[in-house]
């Protein structure tokens, strides 16, 4: 680690061009939460003033002229539920594929890890059509399945590499102690993957969050689906009110903001795990 | 990790039972899908008739020679490459900065974050807004400071509209590989920095004779993400320009999405996903054997 060193004058001009690029990089946030709280014609007549009043009407408007508060129902069930079932899932695959090497699992690590490589682009026109073959096809467990599944490639490149720091004795003495192997890794082991789990969870779920293609295309037309979705087709419909659309994108902001300031460790844990292997 | 000699006669019993459900959903709903996309690339399939007429290589014959699918090649390429090129460069820079920063460390860091959270489809529309002609944020911003020459219809200056949707994407993923330099940069020790510094070497000597060659596993991996994800941008080219103005920004993401939506011809679309997926795979055993030739170097 660093010693603490005296400032020096370039330590001040490094700051002041940090202070200023951190504006850039902020403005366009700041740009749609002042925006939200103006009126239409006041976000036309002069776009980067400042709002003058806390004005609301936006946000009535938005739940009042569409059903944006079942997307938001939409968005939170489907992160949710396919979350749990991911965290059900992928680290007992992980687990096995670590802690019981064979050729079987050796090969099962690379077959998961390919998938990494596979656009969702490729695959989906093929992969509605399952959907329907399954009736799954405008429901929500049609994106919670592909959610999963798509969640196995580095779900294992992340639990395998974390699994690899924690230690072997405390399993191997509930091993002897008598306790089974699916107790033991939910008993003993799986607690002690908690920040591996944090990260996948976070990482994982705000792609899901932030979905737009998936359930665009595999929801029922015709009714209100996701919150991103909404918004998009809010761009299309109400070319003239974008005080609406504004409102929806700060209530999309606001809870992946919230889980970032709350949990910033395991974003930065899990991305440079999932970076450090490609 | 020490490879046990596992007993040969049984199979692993417990093993296959904790991958059953991964491996079951993954098999059926990544791989199955993949693999017959490669028999759909083959076919005239429409995406709803039950009948799918098998063309042979008709669609790929119409890749390669259709001038719409060479437009698209060549956007998707300009805009992976700048993505690419100034997203790392930019992220690199931010990482330095923030690494050497006095005050807030952890402020800057996570404020040069925020924009990773958003979803492609709402920085798609923020932007959009703000390069609006008329209401723009920005053109109202170069008014107000006397540069009104300066005033532009950015998306719809067809020489421009590309290199103003990477920007967002540039704004938007920064933050991201910024974190990863970071990591990187703490492989870098202060005893060899101090070292070269007493030794009379320089703030640029030592970047490029300590920094970069240390964190050169680091730039390599980011960069090949950096062009995967670039290759693979949808969210905000639908939400800002539908591949517009005229075929000016469709990517060949964008193409397979509207000839198999929009035109109903998912067969070639599937035909376009193969070739999309042949460009990451070369990608990435370009990244592989980059990264191996360095391991040998060090």
């Amino acid at each position: 680690m660093k010693a603490v060193k005296k400032p020096r004058w370039h330590d001040f001009v490094l700051l002041l061009v940090l202070i200023l690029i951190a504006f850039v990089f902020l403005y366009p946030l700041l740009f749609a939460l002042q925006s939200a709280f103006k009126s239409n014609g006041e976000i036309l007549k002069n776009p980067i003033s400042l709002p003058t009043s806390l004005y609301v009407q936006n946000f009535r408007d938005l739940f009042e002229q569409s059903d944006f508060f079942t997307a938001i129902v939409h968005s939170v069930l489907l992160t949710v539920v396919s979350e749990v079932l991911i965290i059900f899932i992928v680290p007992m695959a992980a687990y096995a594929i670590d802690r019981r090497p064979s050729r079987f699992t050796g090969l099962l690590y690379t077959f998961f890890l390919a998938g990494m490589m596979v656009p969702f682009h490729l695959y989906m026109f093929p992969l509605f059509k399952e959907m329907k073959f399954f009736h799954i096809f405008g429901t929500m467990a049609g994106p919670v399945v592909s959610y999963i599944a798509g969640s196995v490639s580095f779900g294992t490149l992340l639990y395998c590499s974390f699994l690899k720091t924690v230690p072997l004795e405390i399993e191997e003495a509930a091993r002897i102690d008598g306790c089974s192997p699916f107790k033991t890794f939910w008993r003993v082991t799986f607690p002690l993957l908690g920040p591996c789990t944090g990260s996948m969870v976070i990482l994982n779920g705000l792609g899901i969050w932030n979905d737009y293609l998936m359930p665009y295309l595999v929801l029922p037309s015709g009714k209100a689906k996701t919150i991103t979705v909404e918004i998009a087709s809010f761009v299309g419909q109400y070319t003239a009110r974008w005080d609406i659309v504004f409102a929806g994108t700060i209530i999309s902001i606001v809870p992946a903001l919230l889980i970032f300031l709350m949990f910033q460790k395991y974003f930065v844990k899990g991305i440079t795990a999932g970076g450090a292997k490609g | 990790m020490t490879m046990q000699k596992n007993n040969k006669q049984k199979p692993d019993l417990v093993a296959l039972a904790f991958v059953a459900p991964a491996l079951i959903l993954y098999g059926l709903f990544v791989i199955l899908p993949t693999i017959s996309s490669f028999y759909y690339s083959f076919t005239s399939w429409d995406g709803i008739s039950p009948i799918i007429n098998f063309v042979g290589f008709a669609n790929y014959r119409e890749i390669f020679t259709s001038a719409r699918f060479g437009n698209a090649l060549r956007n998707t390429l300009i805009l992976t490459v700048f993505i690419s090129v100034f997203e790392n460069a930019i992220a690199l820079m931010l990482a330095l900065a923030v690494d050497h920063v006095h005050w807030g460390k952890n402020v800057f860091r996570s404020i040069l974050y925020l924009p990773v959270l958003i979803s492609g489809i709402v920085s798609g529309f923020i932007w959009k807004i703000m390069y609006n002609y008329n209401f723009g944020a920005i053109n109202s911003f170069l008014k107000n400071v006397g540069m009104g020459g300066s005033v532009q219809d950015w998306l719809g200056n067809t020489k421009l509209t590309l290199l103003m949707i990477g920007v967002v994407l540039i704004w938007k993923g920064a933050g991201y590989y910024m974190i990863i330099y970071l990591a990187g940069l703490q492989s870098v020790s202060t005893d060899v920095m101090e070292a070269a510094q007493i030794d009379g070497a320089g703030a640029s000597q030592r970047f490029w004779h300590i920094t970069m060659p240390l964190i050169s596993g680091t730039f390599t991996i980011n960069f090949t993400l950096s062009l995967i994800n670039g290759l693979k941008v949808f969210d905000q080219i639908s939400v800002m320009t539908d591949g517009g103005p005229g075929f000016t920004s469709e990517t060949i993401v964008y193409l397979l999405y509207k000839v198999g939506f929009n035109e109903g011809r998912q067969g070639f679309g599937t035909a376009v996903g193969v070739v999309l997926l042949f460009i990451i795979i070369l990608l990435n055993t370009v990244q592989q054997k980059f990264l191996r030739s360095r391991e040998v170097q060090i």
